[in-house]
């Protein structure tokens, strides 16, 4: 599958994600169905990560994203969305760990397809973390348009990252 | 699926060491080759389709960290939850649940021992993925099989630790 690329419209596809709940802090929460195509009709930053609860996505990653929130929402940022391969459960444990709370939606491709529509899958076998796994990205979406897309060729946060996403905003 | 007696297939599986002084940072995924891990002990091993799930969480793990003394007093050497994520969720889920060193949380990342076991779970009508874990109990002692508890439904009987202790 080839690279989605700018001017691109995202694939509908069925993530799914635990709502944010404060009274749920210490709890699990109830997995719900998340389409991409609620994004119509709004800006959306949507970054992609190999793995939850891994060094870079724990680290800098996601933590950046969560920062800088105030600033993506000045700049006309609706959502901002956080997606891996895992499941909602541990999306929703690690946006927990995190404390993104409602600032950023943790969502599960649990099944991959999302990546894989979009080719921004990669085969993590070697690592022994399974062949469907993300590429680390950010993109930027306007009403179900790609305009921005930052794909890392190599390990850490450059054309993924908060910074470089507001760059572009 | 594998049987009371059989051996367990050789599996390279990862696991993040347990360190108290790493409390935030990210610890670093090691191998651990069951045949020669496991060859001269008497293992525990429960498996589960997902790590933070309701039942994993709240009754699955839980239950074998607070029983850890009465396994050792049966002359269990290691017990080990496994499931189909990699060692960094598993890592974090054993530290968010403080079971410390008493349960090796294991990752089985390309699901390698779960298929090779007859004990995969399709999970992708809820979206969790075509590889997971069902959930079971097995006591492997010096690599073979010596009691094994597959769960028929939702809950949780015949993995639990209780299930698993009346067997030792």
């Amino acid at each position: 599958m080839a690279q989605i690329q700018i001017g691109d419209t995202i694939p509908i596809v069925n993530l799914k994600y635990c709502p944010y709940d404060p009274k749920l802090a210490n709890a699990c929460g109830i997995p719900q169905v998340l389409s991409t195509e609620s994004f119509k009709g709004k800006k959306v930053v949507l970054f992609g990560v190999p793995g939850a609860f891994t060094p870079t996505c724990n680290n800098s990653h996601l933590p950046e994203f969560h920062e800088k929130f105030s600033d993506l929402a000045n700049k006309g940022v609706d959502t901002v969305v956080c997606l891996s391969t895992a499941d909602a459960f541990v999306m929703d444990a690690w946006g927990k760990w995190t404390k993104v709370n409602d600032k950023i939606i943790m969502a599960a491709d649990g099944n991959g397809e999302f990546i894989q529509k979009t080719g921004l899958s990669q085969d993590l076998t070697k690592m022994g973390m399974g062949a469907v796994r993300s590429k680390r990205f950010a993109m930027v979406i306007d009403d179900l348009k790609v305009v921005y897309i930052g794909v890392e060729s190599a390990p850490g946060v450059t054309v993924s990252g908060a910074t470089a996403v507001l760059a572009k905003l | 699926m594998i049987q009371v007696g059989n051996k367990i297939p050789e599996s390279i599986l990862t696991y993040i060491p347990y360190d108290p002084e790493l409390k935030d940072a990210c610890g670093i995924p090691q191998p651990l080759n069951t045949d020669e891990d496991w060859k001269d002990k008497k293992v525990v091993l429960f498996g589960l389709p997902g790590a933070f799930t309701p039942t994993c969480s709240l009754q699955h793990l839980p239950e074998y960290a607070q029983r850890y003394k009465e396994f050792k007093d049966k002359g269990v050497d290691l017990i080990v939850c496994l499931s189909t994520t990699d060692a960094f969720v598993m890592d974090a889920w054993g530290r968010s649940l403080g079971v410390k060193d008493k349960v090796l949380m294991v990752a089985d990342g390309n699901g390698d021992f779960v298929k090779d076991t007859g004990l995969v779970l399709d999970l992708s009508a809820k979206r969790m993925g075509a590889i997971r874990s069902q959930r079971f109990a097995m006591v492997i002692d010096h690599l073979k099989v010596t009691y094994l508890g597959v769960e028929p439904g939702g809950g949780l009987t015949v993995s639990g630790a209780s299930a698993v202790l009346a067997h030792l």
